[in-house]
């Protein structure tokens, strides 16, 4: 084994994550759908020959820990059938996969004919086929009413393209941007790999090879040492789900004991309920990411996203829990189950590391609009991420940050533009700013929620929505309150109010109706009354806080 | 005889380049003056006037001078420390908060103490009035002009300083927003005011308004500082051509400045690409990338043919959609400091030492090692003729540090941390020098790399190496590069007109008539600045994209083929800007390409000051020789003793093998086992790959 170089180390850290962040740009910059493009709904990573992650660029946490245990099940499931030139495709939610929509290529790298490591791209496609365009069908019981599931397929074979698989694919599909999209992510793959070569032809294999061993190791000492900092105990919580998609009225809870055992971490979760019959599940994967991507907002920042990084956590999630579904039920809301998962984690530990947490994030809420834009003759789909982003949960010492949307994004997932929202539907805004009063108090404020207005340009207009938050605000912490609720309604043309369900497909939506939404704020952390009067008196000028909310909330006098 | 200075003022000197046609070129630097920056100009002038063959007063001196050219970074330093105007915004209705919220994002997804920035515009300033038009530009709802007055009465009741208007679909038609304009200048002629189409007139709400309000937050300091300028000057005794540098590298006079205070804001390094282009020139190269260490940041930027240029970035957080040379700055410099991290990983930076308390080797209280300090440590600086022997540094204090704080945690010797820390910084500049090469399509292999900066020389070997660079020129103006480019830029206008079409079925005269008008603008401006016809040149730049992609690429279309109408030329043209930038093109597929904005550049060449040219003196550079000292060698992981020459004393032809070290007042150049290098006519010295000696074979060769 080649020594160890420390310089070296740092040299291989910096590398491999200017390699997947070059990815990320050439993903972002040429795919079409606006849900990569704009919204950056898409992750790339390196993984070395065995599927360990070397490094990944989040764009959206939720998706980000997945990808290396698909890498590992496309390993076993090709038993050394892996060849230079092959690109394999997948998103198959009972082989690992965290959502139907997040479609992932790999590429396998190969330095001499010895397989060296994989680049890897997951990225949320705007159509996967199944009964609702964009996939989002809350009417679904099984996968198949969901999605084409698409285990592990090679796309290219030794370097050969196989159009019988890839027209195949597509032929299930409803949009071909889809098909653009992916070759956009098997560029970013190459793009990828072309670099990770460069860097072993100038340092050789085994240097890598030392050196990655010894990145692990470094990185899983951060994470340990993070986690030393917890008391050792067992510590539980609970996050409330509202709503299946099919009986009104349910509730679900996820519940799940932490033990801190000195330099390692166990989430259990497997006295949550049941499975639902609807598609309000999640994967093993899209739970898992959920509880790692909260963990990460607990510790420093800085730790480098690495193997050695995860090493420390143990996650036991039992199939059949509504977090991690049995075949062949409905998954597709499972990504969104991050937000009560996270509830759960921040209830369990606030108690032990109050100086860490944050009060609860804004739930998410969205809703999707199709239909053919009457100027134009064209299909539009709009996914409305202005309208969902609600503030973030106060932690001690920092407010929370105004319309960042939910927790399993992070800020990490951005507004369409006004103009190019007006371009590409044929809606007219009529409101996106600030909601007075949103945040929950505290003497760190919750973020704030935004309301969102506009008028529905198209007749039979479809509308889906997904989410929660409608039942249950983000609570508070230690004195602070709880925020305001989300809301999505519909006041037709002849003044008929519609108010869909969290999680419904409403059709036939004629043009002219307003479409009207509030996202809710973060919940606030500590006693309101402590607000620094200042800054408190600004909010108020600035008519973010109500004079109303100011009195009865902050015990503000004047 | 035509005497130019360019005066370049940053946060520590104020840099001068001193061009008079039949005089050798000077250089001269004074210590900046922050709270009016305008004094340390006439300051140095002063002093330069004074170190003239005869003397010469202010007065005479100032008199002389045709042209001043100067980069301010007035309008960069209030909006980083949050000290611009007070001001005002009116909005549509309905999206006041658009400008605070910056479209939702949150840098660092992963902590939860990172807080927005604070807004340009006080939430309780920014006016939502009754208006509105279409994505087409036609009026559904008139501009109701009483709200604008109401917002009129708040802004003067609340002394704001400036306003911007920028209204939704404005691009598509700018009447409401002339209306309002018109009110506001009436009634608060006062203010500086920006209206969003004049300085912006392109699609993308965001970028729109977060550009006007930031033009509206420097535009009163901006104006105020070119009012104290030209005063000095004027009593001075300066009666001819000032001139501003612009962001894209251009220079601007100072009526345009002040309209325009924006373009200012990026301007601090924009000087330096095109500077780097001249000396890539004597080499026979039309290309070059150009980087600049100072002492807490590095910047890196292309030039091919000309520098290259984006259409949008940030400062600050703020977005801001003007087009500006293409520089990439990142948080390395002399200051940067060592740390190791809990994972027990070395680091460098992005945390610096800045000038105070600086590297441990100062002596001015700096605790912490610093990229300066391994230089030292590593013979790199010679503590003995550090700027030219006028300061005093401390090797042990340097080597202390290291040791604390880098040596004893990774268990290794101070000399080996020493070279550590030099790798992993070496390391972090060579990333920053792919964002503009690889990231962008280029290969960095195929550009000479032009090196300014103090510190810059001492590194550029490594970064080189781990780009597989094989040919750097460190100019003799090295340390005052940007002054030096401020003499070597042309006046530059740019102008964008967004027109939404797929590229098959263009409006010809439409398109026509948008460029036209952008064309006269430009012309107008230049010959307000006294450009002759002979001396403009208009380029006009398309951006397109693959129909229903959402990000543009800006290409330059060539007059003839829109004379033409020539549209396969212009599709051609894009597949191969999209495939070199993205690795692939949908040509064979044949995708339909839709444009979204026109941009036109209009360029006034201005006199350039000749570079000076020495007869060739041969190879032997042993009259430069000025000792010997043991420095660390990287290719061979030890310290060696190395020949020192004096770089104001090498000579035209002059060859030196490496490794050894070249050393000057304000530069100390490392030249690495792997390479050579040549004094070439302007007093540059080319480094070059040894074996590669074709790269200066001008040089190397008497004639």
């Amino acid at each position: 084994m080649t020594k160890v170089d420390p310089i070296l180390l740092s040299v291989y850290a910096r590398t491999f994550k200017s390699i997947t962040d070059e990815m990320s740009i050439s993903v972002q910059k040429t795919t079409r759908s606006p849900i990569l493009c704009e919204a950056k709904d898409f992750v790339t990573g390196l993984y070395d020959a065995d599927g360990n992650m070397l490094e990944q660029t989040e764009n959206l946490p939720i998706l980000a820990f997945s990808l290396a245990p698909v890498c590992k099940y496309i390993l076993e499931y090709f038993k050394g059938d892996i060849h230079p030139g092959d690109v394999i495709f997948h998103n198959d939610v009972f082989s690992m996969g965290n959502q139907n929509n997040d479609v992932a290529v790999y590429k396998p790298i190969f330095l001499d004919g010895t397989l060296v490591g994989w680049t890897a791209v997951k990225g949320h496609q705007a159509d996967i086929g199944g009964n609702v365009p964009g996939g989002y069908n809350p009417n679904a019981k099984e996968v198949w009413q969901e999605a084409l599931r698409i285990p592990p397929v090679k796309i290219y074979d030794k370097g050969v393209f196989r159009k019988d698989v890839w027209d195949l694919i597509f032929a299930n599909i409803r949009l071909d941007i889809v098909q653009h999209d992916m070759r956009a992510q098997m560029g970013a793959c190459t793009v990828g790999e072309r670099r990770f070569l460069e860097c072993l032809t100038k340092y050789g294999l085994s240097s890598f090879l030392a050196h990655k061993q010894a990145l692990f190791d470094a990185t899983r000492r951060m994470m340990e040492a993070e986690l030393e900092k917890i008391p050792n105990g067992t510590y539980s919580g609970e996050g409330k789900v509202y709503y299946d998609g099919h009986h009104e009225g349910t509730v679900f809870t996820i519940r799940v004991d932490i033990t801190v055992r000195d330099r390692s971490i166990t989430f259990d979760y497997t006295r949550s309920d049941p499975q639902t019959d609807g598609f309000v599940n999640g994967t093993f994967t899209s739970s898992a990411s959920a509880t790692v991507l909260t963990l990460l907002q607990m510790v420093n920042p800085d730790i480098p996203h690495n193997e050695g990084m995860i090493k420390p956590i143990e996650i036991i999630i039992p199939e059949g829990t509504i977090l991690n579904a049995s075949y062949p039920k409905a998954t597709t809301f499972g990504n969104h189950l991050c937000p009560p998962n996270a509830d759960s984690i921040i209830r369990a530990l606030a108690p032990v590391i109050p100086d860490r947490v944050t009060a609860g994030w804004n739930n998410l809420l969205c809703s999707l609009t199709t239909g053919i834009d009457p100027k134009r003759g064209e299909k539009y789909v709009d996914i409305g991420f202005m309208g969902l982003k609600g503030g973030s949960g106060a932690m001690l010492g920092t407010d929370g940050y105004d319309h960042i949307g939910m927790i399993d994004a992070s800020g990490g997932l951005l507004d369409q533009d006004y103009e190019m929202f007006e371009q590409t539907t044929p809606h007219l805004l009529v409101k996106h700013e600030y909601t007075a009063d949103s945040a929950g108090p505290g003497q760190w404020r919750g973020g704030l929620g935004v309301e969102t207005e506009f008028v529905i340009g198209s007749d039979d207009t479809q509308l889906v929505t997904f989410g929660d938050g409608d039942f249950e605000p983000a609570f508070g912490l230690f004195g602070g309150g709880d925020s305001t609720l989300n809301l999505i309604e519909l006041i037709y043309p002849d003044g008929k109010r519609v108010v869909p369900r969290n999680k419904d497909l409403i059709t036939g939506v004629p043009k002219g109706t307003v479409y009207h939404q509030l996202a809710g704020g973060g919940g606030g952390y500590g006693d309101p009354t402590k607000r620094d009067r200042a800054q408190l008196e600004r909010e108020i000028r600035n008519g973010v806080i109500s004079t109303g909310q100011a009195r009865s909330a902050y015990g503000w006098k004047g | 005889m035509t005497l130019k200075i360019g005066i370049d003022v940053g946060g520590t000197f104020t840099d001068f380049f001193v061009a008079e046609e039949g005089a050798e070129p000077m250089i001269h630097k004074v210590l900046s003056t922050p709270h009016d920056p305008s004094i340390a100009v006439v300051q140095g002038l002063e002093e330069i006037a004074a170190m003239m063959t005869p003397p010469e007063t202010l007065t005479h001196f100032a008199g002389r001078i045709d042209t001043i050219v100067h980069g301010t970074t007035v309008t960069t330093n209030a909006t980083l420390t949050h000290t611009g105007a007070k001001c005002g915004l009116i909005t549509t209705k309905g999206v006041k908060d658009a400008l605070e919220m910056r479209r939702g994002i949150r840098e660092e997804q992963y902590n939860n103490r990172y807080t927005n920035v604070q807004p340009l515009v006080e939430r309780y300033l920014r006016v939502g009035v009754t208006e509105r038009v279409d994505r087409d530009g036609a009026e559904l709802a008139p501009l109701s002009l009483k709200e604008v007055e109401a917002a009129i009465e708040l802004f003067k009741a609340e002394k704001v300083e400036a306003v911007s208007i920028c209204f939704l679909n404005a691009f598509a038609n700018p009447e409401h927003e002339r209306q309002a304009a018109e009110l506001v200048r009436a009634r608060l002629p006062g203010a500086y005011l920006t209206v969003s189409t004049d300085l912006l007139p392109s699609i993308r709400f965001y970028d729109r308004i977060s550009t006007t309000a930031l033009n509206s937050y420097v535009g009163p300091k901006l104006s105020h500082y070119l009012d104290q300028l030209i005063g000095r000057l004027k009593d001075a005794g300066f009666r001819n051509l000032l001139l501003i540098m612009q962001s894209n590298g251009g220079v601007m006079t100072p009526q345009v400045a002040r309209d325009n205070s924006a373009l200012t804001l990026l301007s601090g390094p924009a000087a330096g690409p095109g500077a780097g282009l001249a000396y890539a020139r004597v080499h026979g190269q039309n290309k070059c990338i150009t980087v600049d260490m100072g002492g807490t940041s590095f910047e890196a930027s292309l030039a091919v043919d000309t520098p290259v240029m984006v259409n949008e970035g940030e400062i600050d957080r703020h977005r801001i959609a003007l087009p500006m040379l293409g520089i990439h700055t990142i948080g390395a410099g002399g200051g940067s400091i060592g740390w190791i991290d809990e994972g027990g990983m070395l680091r460098m930076g992005p945390a610096s030492a800045g000038a105070a308390p600086g590297p441990a080797c100062y002596g001015r209280g700096g605790k912490r090692p610093t990229s300066t300090d391994a230089n030292l440590v590593l013979g790199y600086l010679n503590a003995e003729y550090f700027a030219g022997g006028k300061m005093k540094i401390d090797l042990q204090a340097a080597r202390d540090a290291i040791e604390e704080y880098v040596a004893k945690p990774l268990g290794m010797s101070i000399e080996d941390a020493a070279a550590g820390m030099y790798r992993v910084i070496c390391n972090n500049m060579a990333q920053g020098v792919r964002e503009v090469t690889i990231k962008r399509g280029f290969d960095p292999r195929e550009f000479p790399m032009i090196v300014a900066g103090g510190a810059g020389p001492i590194h550029s070997c490594l970064i080189c190496e781990e780009l597989d660079m094989p040919f750097q020129i460190v100019p003799r103006e090295s340390s005052i590069l940007c002054a030096y480019g401020m003499l070597m830029s042309d006046l530059k206008h740019d102008f964008v007109r967004t027109f939404v079409s797929r590229l098959d079925a263009i409006d010809w005269p439409r398109l026509n008539g948008l460029i036209d008008d952008m064309v006269d603008e430009g012309r107008r401006l230049l010959s307000e600045e006294r450009i002759g016809t002979d001396r403009q040149q208009v380029h006009v730049k398309f951006d397109c994209r693959y129909l229903k992609q959402y990000h543009e690429v800006s290409f330059e279309v060539p007059a003839e083929a829109v004379k033409a109408r020539d549209i396969a030329a212009i599709t051609t043209l894009f597949h191969a800007e999209h495939n070199r930038l993205y690795g692939y093109s949908l040509e064979a597929q044949k995708a339909p390409v839709e444009i979204i904005n026109v941009r036109v550049q209009a360029v006034g060449h201005t006199d350039k000051p000749a570079q000076p040219k020495e007869p060739w003196h041969g190879t032997d550079p042993r009259a430069a020789l000025k000792g010997e000292r043991p420095v660390y060698i990287p290719e061979a992981k030890a310290f060696r003793t190395i020949p020192v020459y004096d770089g104001h004393k090498l000579r035209h032809g002059n060859l030196i093998e490496g490794p050894a070290m070249i050393e000057e007042i304000t530069t100390a150049i490392f030249v690495s086992e792997a390479n050579s290098c040549v004094c070439d006519a302007t007093g540059s010295f080319a480094i070059f790959r040894k074996g590669r000696e074709d790269l200066v074979v001008s040089t190397l060769k008497k004639g």
